[in-house]
């Protein structure tokens, strides 16, 4: 019996020794990626900022339901891929081809979306996150457009699980880009359908709301912008964008809402409103401001 | 000697009691997401864990915009929601929506978003047994 407790005593006192190692590595880790590239707050509110940041998709379903037509040329082409050699640029473009991959998916274009599936996939192989890209199950789906739904879960989970990981492995720097990436090409995509379309009000209304989106990434560009040139520089490009924005006026009026309960799901009914100013001039000011943007990223 | 083995059967017990009550609020919100109602697009999946009652609040935010109606549910391992209940507050923490009415526990809200802006959805504990959920976010137009 005395020589059992023994051997149970050490066993836990072991068990409580390398937890502590472990603890204490973590932390060593912690302070050596802080001091390299870390960004000037914590983590955790990064994660909170980063979580706000609407999907591409949405956008692209906007597009869709309200009847423009697919353009392919919108888009950044995957023969663009070779260009993209550092991390900044892989992150950046892995946002801007995650939301060109979207925009194909919404509109069922399954033969443009293995190109980018392919393409996304070594972009995310070059920032080690590969693993979270299940490219078979991907390909194996867009290559029906019966499987829509199942192809936009996927590839939503994918990029939700990279989002993650990136900010669990101390990188979040990295999903702050891939972010950024894939909202400037959704506003791309959108600055370009409403010059087309220079009196649809809904799209400028549109456009002028991502002035809320566009201020929690300057928010977040600005905790690197002492430790990381190039995202300084990108904060400084944003920050014009941002002064064109400035212009837009948002008024919020707040009113109870109310509800009914219909086939076990509460229906809310939404009396608050905003109202969003924004004049023609605005928008084509936004297209080209992103535009200029969007082409140091992509070239 | 006796009290000894006392320390060592009770180190057990409580790692083995961690185990067992530990919160998979992971799988359960995976599980939310297919009981999203039809036509709405997974956006995000939300765990829900208090923590064994540690902690008395979840809470996420998003950006939910004009035009667009949104759907939020929730999953849980005994009852329908166990008692979690899901508030939705605007950029100025006004309550949008809540889960519970009249004293029932309601799975899923639909928000048809009518003001852009930022939201918290926040998650709370009534009488819950677990502490413990998943929750997914879709959207549609």
């Amino acid at each position: 019996m005395k020589k059992l407790s023994a051997v149970l005593i050490a066993t836990a006192l072991a068990a409580c020794g390398s937890e502590k190692k472990t603890d204490e590595q973590a932390f060593m880790e912690t302070l050596d990626t802080a001091q390299n590239a870390g960004p000037t707050i914590s983590e955790a509110v990064i994660g909170d900022i980063l979580q706000q940041i609407p999907s591409p998709l949405e956008i692209a379903v906007l597009l869709k339901e309200s009847g423009k037509k697919y353009n392919a040329s919108l888009l950044n082409s995957p023969d663009n891929l070779p260009k993209y050699n550092s991390n900044y640029q892989k992150a950046l473009n892995l946002g801007i081809y995650g939301a060109d991959l979207g925009y194909t998916n919404i509109y069922e274009q399954n033969q443009d979306g293995i190109k980018y599936i392919s393409t996304i996939k070594s972009l995310a192989d070059g920032l080690n996150i590969g693993q979270f890209f299940d490219i078979e199950t991907i390909g194996r789906l867009a290559t029906n457009s019966k499987n829509l739904d199942s192809l936009l879960l996927i590839t939503t989970q994918n990029f939700n699980s990279i989002n993650h990981y990136l900010q669990t492995q101390g990188r979040a720097n990295l999903s702050v880009l891939l972010l950024t990436g894939g909202w400037i090409e959704a506003v791309h995509i959108m600055c370009s359908v409403a010059a087309q379309d220079p009196t649809n009000k809904v799209l400028q209304e549109k456009i002028g709301e991502q002035k809320v989106i566009l201020e929690n990434i300057l928010l977040l560009l600005s905790f690197y912008k002492e430790k990381d040139q190039n995202m300084a520089a990108l904060l400084q490009d944003m920050q014009e964008l941002k002064n064109i924005f400035d212009r837009v006026n948002i008024t919020y009026t707040y009113k109870e809402s109310t509800f009914e309960v219909v086939n076990g799901v509460m229906v809310i009914k939404d009396n608050s409103t905003t109202t969003i100013d924004i004049t023609p001039q605005d928008v084509t000011d936004i297209r080209s401001s992103i535009i200029n943007i969007r082409n140091k990223i992509i070239s | 000697m006796k009290r000894l083995a006392f320390l060592v059967w009770t180190l057990v017990a409580l790692s083995t009691t961690g185990a067992s009550a530990q919160c998979n609020s992971e799988a359960l919100s995976n599980q939310c997401i297919p009981k999203l109602a039809a036509g709405f697009n997974f956006l995000k999946s939300y765990k829900i864990d208090g923590e064994g009652g540690s902690k008395d609040k979840v809470e996420y935010s998003y950006v939910f915009t004009k035009g667009t109606q949104y759907m939020i549910n929730i999953c849980a391992p005994n009852q329908p929601t166990d008692g979690i209940v899901v508030t939705l507050y605007d950029s100025n923490r006004n309550k949008v929506a809540t889960s519970k009415v009249n004293g029932q526990y309601i799975s899923a809200i639909a928000y048809p978003c009518n003001a852009t802006g930022i939201y918290y959805i926040q998650y709370t504990f009534d009488g819950s047994s677990t502490y413990c959920g998943g929750s997914a976010l879709g959207f549609k137009r």
